[in-house]
């Protein structure tokens, strides 16, 4: 996946640069409302039970301050990202035991395969394990601080 | 959307889910990307307790239908099953099924008025 394309993902709309929940399943409520509330998703419930049922499977908290929640829903048209942020953090049962401060919510369609996400998942992944990335990342205020880390030259 | 509906596509969720962990291709790229798989008892044990709340019936069909497609419960969009894509007849739209479970001509999906 180009990097362009990547950075495609990131509307205005699906970014959060101020999470104000500081626990796991109420962070979790925060980025699906916000998805709600622009039109991206067409049930609440059903993305809040899938998500749920996802992290009874092992956390998506990965550790160094980042988390995947992902997964598939009847409930969403098309691939979706939604980042998110938290200044203070949030206690996400990651791998690490550290608090996590920036979310990738990944949505897929259930009627596409898991590779539809996959890919993507993949790609993001690769970019948190550059230091210098998931440090500007950790630090990204705006939106245009995203694009231009995702979107970047930058390794 | 009535309740049992509701429930169907939670069920249809899961079941992707498990699907997914049981399949080696996507269990082992999720774990080389680092995620853990460790819960798949406890996904197996929801979908018990999920599936014991929906009526025989309506479960038996959507097990049927599981077996074959990926989605076996949709909602109707632009006049469409979206599993086969066949346009719906007409009658599908009136109130008398607005609330109702309907069931594609075509390729037998369920199909609910969102």
């Amino acid at each position: 996946m180009e990097s362009r394309k990547l950075a495609s993902f990131f509307e205005e709309d699906l970014c959060i640069f101020g999470l104000r929940s500081k626990k796991k399943i109420s962070v979790l409520q925060e980025m699906v409302r916000h998805l709600a509330s622009v039109g991206r998703i067409s049930d609440e419930r059903f993305i809040m039970e899938m998500l749920k049922n996802r992290e009874s499977l092992g956390s998506t908290g990965l550790g160094m301050g980042v988390a995947f929640p992902h997964g598939r829903s009847l409930a969403i048209k098309e691939l979706t990202v939604l980042f998110a942020r938290s200044t203070g953090g949030v206690e996400f049962e990651a791998q690490d035991g550290k608090q996590t401060n920036i979310f990738f919510l990944i949505l897929a369609p259930s009627d596409k395969g898991a590779d539809t996400y996959l890919a993507l998942l993949s790609e993001l992944i690769s970019i948190i394990q550059k230091p210098k990335k998931l440090d500007s990342l950790l630090a990204a205020k705006d939106h245009a601080s995203l694009i231009s880390i995702l979107g970047g030259e930058e390794s | 959307m009535r309740e049992e509906f509701r429930l169907l596509v939670g069920l249809q969720d899961l079941d992707i889910m498990i699907k997914e962990v049981k399949d080696k291709h996507t269990a082992n790229e999720l774990k080389s990307m680092g995620f853990k798989l460790t819960g798949l008892e406890e996904l197996q044990e929801a979908r018990k307790h999920l599936a014991a709340k929906i009526p025989t019936s309506l479960l038996n069909r959507y097990e049927k239908l599981a077996a074959h497609y990926t989605v076996a419960i949709l909602p109707v969009t632009s006049n469409k099953c979206l599993g086969c894509f066949v346009k719906l007849p007409t009658s599908f739209f009136s109130s008398a099924y607005s609330h109702e479970l309907l069931t594609c001509e075509s390729c037998g999906r369920l199909l609910y008025i969102p």
